[in-house]
């Protein structure tokens, strides 16, 4: 069956792909102009959520429509430090990754004693709500208006070693090391006893329960760890310019966890692809579409229409995601 | 006074629209098992067919007519064409595992949400319209003093309560009303009796359609037509179900109701702004205090 490697031999693995991925994702944005270097900077923000929804709903089998409430709770815990208290930015963000785990401690406390459709309902109005939490109690969180917040400019040092940087190329340069330690964790995590623990409860959870483990505490565990990583997410996702509602919206969630499905929920490899694609997508239909005279309002949805038909082929056909579909073929290769 | 007056009628017209997307929400969930996120994209749906069609010259009653219709045939395609061979698929290495079989079809119905409105933004444009309803929406007057309701909140009682005799009819006096509710207590003596489980499942599915597609006739004219104005709908709708007991359709309707009452005195005595955090509390408090609802029965968990 699967192969139970030392630990060792996977954090040398681990280390090696995210140094991997980091320098991939470098060398990528030297060929792209300032507007697809902002979006890989989405893309490497973003990739922290989905990777909380692989732990979350492919590691351990809960599932949350509210992810991106917890990116607002990780987004403004940090604004509001910087802009409120002074504290630095990156100290901001390692703030915030604690803020929404305790955070995720009190949802998965409650979160542990629902399955399934429960939990799924319960963190949509979570998404819903949160973000309304701001608006309520106007004068701390500024409301609708939102609290403004930034990278700031390179440090002296970055621009001697490589001369002037853009503001977009600087932005990826702060979230890119997070990315590439949170791609490290999650690599390290899925082939660990604790990740094994996981996948023996979303497996079966009498059969996990009479090994030994303890399920209600594996299942908070997971809520803090994936609240932990949308969190910062969040936090980065902010930094971008603006911490608001309507940056957090109930689509957010929902488009983390498509690109999570359409990638493969159990694979890390395939949440990449997700995110890759859920960010691209969009702008590649535009670029199609652009050639051809289609009225403005089918252009507006027709992103939104061909994710949504993309999310339920995968569903129905494939729903172990493009990770799956590949693994499929190179299985029947080797046979 | 006045203004309890006020938010006691509201909340029970609003109640009365929940009561109906919440049945809807329970009649799937006890029949397959799965709880139908698209439910209300699908009464959005069917809700600018009647819009379409009341633009085009038709009467108001015949558009209502066809929007009912054209709700159950959503939904029982949603179950034919979708929940049906996803649920069945039981070889899957997927599906296997315990949670991904509830977590699988929840997915499926967010991508239905998904294509669903992206089709009417792409169909209708996707601007905000207005819906019209069959009374005038003016504070009933007796005498030159203005009641605290509406003739169209009396409409919105009348019907949901006409609609909620005839569903309490079905179940407890038809057979076909009795199959379902055999089905959903227990799937396989039912089938072992020689009733066809399947198709009252999807009947569950067209049934549920029907109910959603008239909340979101019933909502509009107040709130406006979009392809987004239906889904705090279904929120409330959920929270509903959860706290009467996603297994009763009786609680169903009794949470519909009490949420259209927190709702609306939150509306009233508190402030617009709080009611999704009101909603979020109360969900959250019933859950912790009585997870199986109401009157839900407590789930029991085989090995």
């Amino acid at each position: 069956m699967s192969k139970v490697k030392t630990h060792k031999i996977i954090g040398l693995r681990s280390t090696l792909l995210a140094i991997v991925f980091f320098i991939f994702i470098i060398l990528l944005s030297n060929q792209f102009d300032a507007y697809n270097q902002s979006q890989l900077t989405n893309i490497a923000t973003l990739l922290i959520a989905v990777f909380s929804i692989t732990l979350l709903t492919g590691a351990s089998g809960q599932i949350s429509l509210g992810q991106g409430a917890i990116m607002a709770v990780g987004g403004y815990s940090s604004a509001l430090l910087v802009t409120r208290l002074g504290f630095s930015m990156w100290i901001s963000f390692i703030l915030a990754i604690f803020i929404s785990a305790l955070f995720g401690l009190f949802l998965g406390l409650a979160a542990a004693r629902l399955s399934g459709p429960y939990l799924a309902g319960t963190t949509l109005v979570m998404a819903l709500a949160i973000p309304s939490i701001a608006v309520r109690f106007e004068g701390f969180f500024s409301g609708d208006v939102g609290l403004s917040v930034d990278y700031g400019n390179p440090p002296d040092w970055l621009t001697n070693l490589l001369g002037e940087i853009s503001i977009e190329v600087w932005s990826l340069y702060v979230v890119l090391p997070f990315t590439a330690i949170a791609l490290f964790a999650v690599l390290n995590l899925s082939n660990t006893r604790t990740g094994r623990t996981w996948r023996a409860v979303r497996d079966n959870e009498v059969a996990a329960a009479l090994a030994g483990i303890n399920i209600g505490r594996t299942k908070v565990i997971v809520f803090v760890c994936a609240s932990g990583l949308a969190g910062l997410a969040g936090a980065l996702y902010g930094f971008r310019g603006l911490v608001a509602p309507s940056v957090y919206p109930t689509d957010l969630s929902l488009t983390l966890l498509t690109a999570a499905v359409i990638g493969g929920l159990r694979s890390i490899g395939g949440a990449i692809f997700g995110t890759f694609a859920i960010v691209f997508l969009p702008d590649l239909i535009e670029k199609i579409t652009k050639n051809f005279a289609i009225p403005e309002n089918i252009g507006t949805y027709l992103p939104a229409l061909t994710i949504g038909l993309l999310l339920l082929i995968t569903v129905i056909l494939n729903p172990r995601g493009a990770a799956g579909a590949l693994e499929h073929l190179r299985h029947r290769k080797r046979h | 006074m006045n203004s309890f007056l006020t938010a006691l009628f509201s909340g029970t017209a609003q109640g009365a629209i929940y009561a109906l997307v919440s049945l809807g929400l329970v009649l799937v969930w006890r029949g397959a098992g799965i709880v139908n996120f698209a439910q209300m994209g699908q009464a959005m749906f069917t809700t600018y067919i009647a819009s379409q069609l009341i633009q085009h010259n038709y009467s108001y009653w015949s558009a209502f007519v066809i929007a009912l219709v054209s709700g159950a045939v959503l939904g029982a395609l949603v179950d034919l064409g979708l929940m049906r061979p996803l649920t069945s698929r039981k070889n899957s290495q997927l599906l296997n595992s315990q949670s991904m079989r509830t977590t699988i079809p929840v997915i499926a119905s967010l991508g239905i949400l998904g294509v669903l409105k992206a089709l009417a933004g792409i169909l209708w444009a996707g601007e905000e319209r207005g819906f019209p309803s069959p009374v005038a929406p003016n504070a009933i007057k007796i005498g030159s003093t203005n009641l605290a309701i509406t003739g169209f909140d009396l409409f919105v009682i009348g019907v949901v309560f006409l609609t909620l005799v005839l569903t309490t009819i079905f179940f407890t006096k038809t057979g076909m009303g009795l199959a379902m509710r055999a089905s959903a207590l227990n799937p396989e003596v039912t089938r072992l009796s020689g009733i066809k489980v399947g198709s009252v499942r999807t009947l569950g599915w067209a049934i549920s359609g029907t109910a959603s597609s008239l909340a979101g006739l019933l909502v509009t004219p107040r709130t406006n037509l979009s392809p987004n104005t239906l889904d705090l709908l279904l929120i409330i709708g959920f929270t509903a179900a959860v706290v009467g007991g996603l297994s009763s359709l009786a609680g169903s309707v009794l949470g519909g109701f009490i949420l259209g009452y927190v709702i609306s005195f939150v509306n009233v005595y508190s402030a617009p702004e709080n009611v999704f955090i009101a909603i979020l509390a109360f969900l959250l408090l019933a859950l912790f205090i009585r997870p199986q609802g109401i009157l839900g029965s407590k789930e029991v968990r085989n090995v």
